[in-house]
């Protein structure tokens, strides 16, 4: 369950970038953003992982109120969450398996839980021989299954992507979001930030969109 | 805490050393040079005093008796002495010991027969180790001593044994105050070098920190290279010391022998080398916390 109520974002010294946002996914949902460039997608999933502060408003996660949660707490909570990238953040001197590895790592697995679960996850998004590569060998649609992988490897939760298709061909996009409603089906919720029009339509999922900060929610497209 | 955790990033601290090993043999080499003239300048001050102590029989004290003291007063003196703080040894020459010791000494046989009787005044010959105690203390004893019933008068010349000391010890301060400052350099040495580290994986650590790597679990390899390295150096740092004192043996003992006495110089002993281990690895830690502290945290405000 995500629950932004009436929250509010602005960067130091700019004009309010998310403005009385209220948003509202329920758990195992799965839902798409969308927007203009420049709409604020991706503050708000960083809002979401706790990496920007909330200016004003309330913002709860699964029972926790991340507006206000104590910087100690933070790591735990991240860990409940999987995130993908546009620019996948992938570490390009390791190898694929230990880019997928650091995310159980980072949650204190041992050597043997990591092996198998890293497996089962390169399986998942079709890498499995591909573990001992390095990043700047793969493709990019490779690379970004390498950041689903990573995002997916410890069973969030919650699964939260920034324009993880943007800049893949439409036949790679629809396997890229194919993965997240694999995932979604699985019982995870899931949003994903996407200015990827065919997809949308496609999808045929709920849509928020984003305008110059403002949401419009898709109670109100109904409307 | 997980061991396994530790382990892994003990493992990931040493797998960074040993990619990179002209960097870590460098800086581990400052540090052991930096940590070696300290410790060095210790052994030497702790040779210096070994050296005077062989010299203690300088600090020699004679307590002349009077004439008339009884065997009782002779008695008790002796025991006192030879209970007392600093003594090495307590001779006993008496009058006839006395005058043969003069005869033999001076020659002047001739003279004392003229006296007819034997002058000379029984006494105590007391060896005292100048170190034990501070120069007042051991004023104290002496004069205590010069106090006894039976003792005529207490000789000694103990001036040479305080401004020893006082050499003594300002050296000591010297060498802590060297000490100090080379702790603290070595402090800033290794906070350079794990600043380096961090910048290298400033990626590696945004995106553990965005998969919700908590700041101990960030921290922890970074801390565990600067105490890898400082242990290191600290035992580079021993076996600098060690080389030096062998090197210098030879010619130190053919400089004792030309004096005429039998010198061995002394390196650190297995519990001092310990120590300077610890102690340097220490160093390393406070140095890469020191970063870490600084360089690290604002990934997480
Ligand atoms: N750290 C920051 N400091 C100041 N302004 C920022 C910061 N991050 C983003 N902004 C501004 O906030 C606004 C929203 O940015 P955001 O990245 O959320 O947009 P977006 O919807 O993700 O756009 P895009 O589709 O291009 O990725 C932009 O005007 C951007 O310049
Ligand atoms: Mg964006």
């Amino acid at each position: 369950m995500i629950e932004f109520i009436n929250v509010t974002k602005h960067y130091p010294g700019r004009h309010h970038v998310l403005r009385e946002v209220n948003l509202h996914l329920h758990k195992g949902e799965m839902a798409l953003l969308t927007g203009p460039s420049g709409a604020g997608k991706s503050t708000l999933l960083k809002l979401l992982l706790r990496l920007e502060d909330v200016s004003r408003g309330t913002l709860m996660v699964n029972g926790i109120d991340v507006s206000t949660l104590g910087r100690r707490h933070i790591p735990a909570y991240r860990r409940r969450i999987g995130v993908v990238f546009q620019d996948h953040k992938l570490l390009m001197d390791r190898d694929v398996f230990s880019n997928v590895a650091l995310t159980l790592q980072v949650g204190g697995l041992t050597g043997r839980q990591i092996q198998s679960r890293v497996r089962a996850a390169l399986e998942k998004v079709g890498l499995g021989d591909r573990a001992q590569d390095l990043p700047a060998v793969l493709s990019g649609g490779e690379q970004q299954r390498v950041g689903i992988a990573r995002a997916i490897v410890h069973t969030p939760e919650i699964l939260l992507a920034d324009e993880p298709t943007g800049n893949l061909d439409n036949s790679l996009s629809t396997e890229i979001l194919d993965l997240f409603r694999d995932f979604h089906h699985h019982g995870a919720t899931v949003l994903v930030a996407t200015h990827d029009q065919s997809q949308v339509n496609r999808l045929g999922l709920p849509v928020f969109h984003l305008e110059q900060g403002r949401l419009h929610t898709p109670e109100e497209d109904k409307a | 805490m997980n061991l396994h955790i530790r382990l892994e990033a003990a493992k990931n601290a040493l797998n960074t050393l040993i990619k990179q090993p002209v960097a870590t043999l460098m800086t581990v080499l400052a540090l052991a040079i930096v940590l070696a003239l300290p410790v060095g300048l210790f052994a030497a001050l702790n040779n210096l005093q070994q050296l005077l102590g062989h010299w203690r029989d300088q600090a020699q004290i004679s307590l002349f008796l009077h004439q008339g003291a009884s065997a009782a007063e002779v008695q008790n003196l002796q025991a006192l002495l030879e209970r007392s703080t600093g003594v090495v040894s307590v001779r006993y020459v008496g009058k006839e010991a006395a005058l043969t010791e003069f005869e033999h000494h001076a020659g002047m046989t001739a003279a004392i027969q003229t006296l007819g009787e034997n002058p000379l005044p029984a006494s105590f010959v007391v060896e005292l180790n100048p170190l034990a105690q501070s120069p007042s203390a051991l004023q104290t004893l002496v004069a205590s001593w010069g106090q006894q019933p039976g003792v005529a008068s207490a000789q000694s010349d103990l001036r040479w044994v305080a401004r020893l000391q006082a050499i003594l010890a300002l050296g000591k301060r010297a060498v802590w105050i060297l000490a100090g400052l080379l702790a603290v350099g070595a402090i800033l040495v290794m906070g350079n070098t794990i600043r380096l580290h961090i910048s290298q994986r400033r990626d590696e650590i945004d995106v553990a920190s965005l998969v919700g790597a908590t700041r101990a679990f960030i921290r922890r390899p970074f801390l565990y290279q600067g105490l890898f390295q400082g242990a290191v150096a600290g035992m580079i740092a021993w076996i600098i010391v060690a080389i030096t004192v062998t090197v210098l043996q030879g010619p130190v003992e053919r400089l004792a022998e030309l004096y005429g006495t039998r010198f061995h110089l002394l390196g650190l002993n297995s519990g001092q080398g310990l120590i300077l281990v610890a102690a340097s690895a220490l160093l390393g830690w406070l140095g890469s916390r020191l970063a870490v502290g600084r360089h690290l945290d604002h990934t997480f405000s």
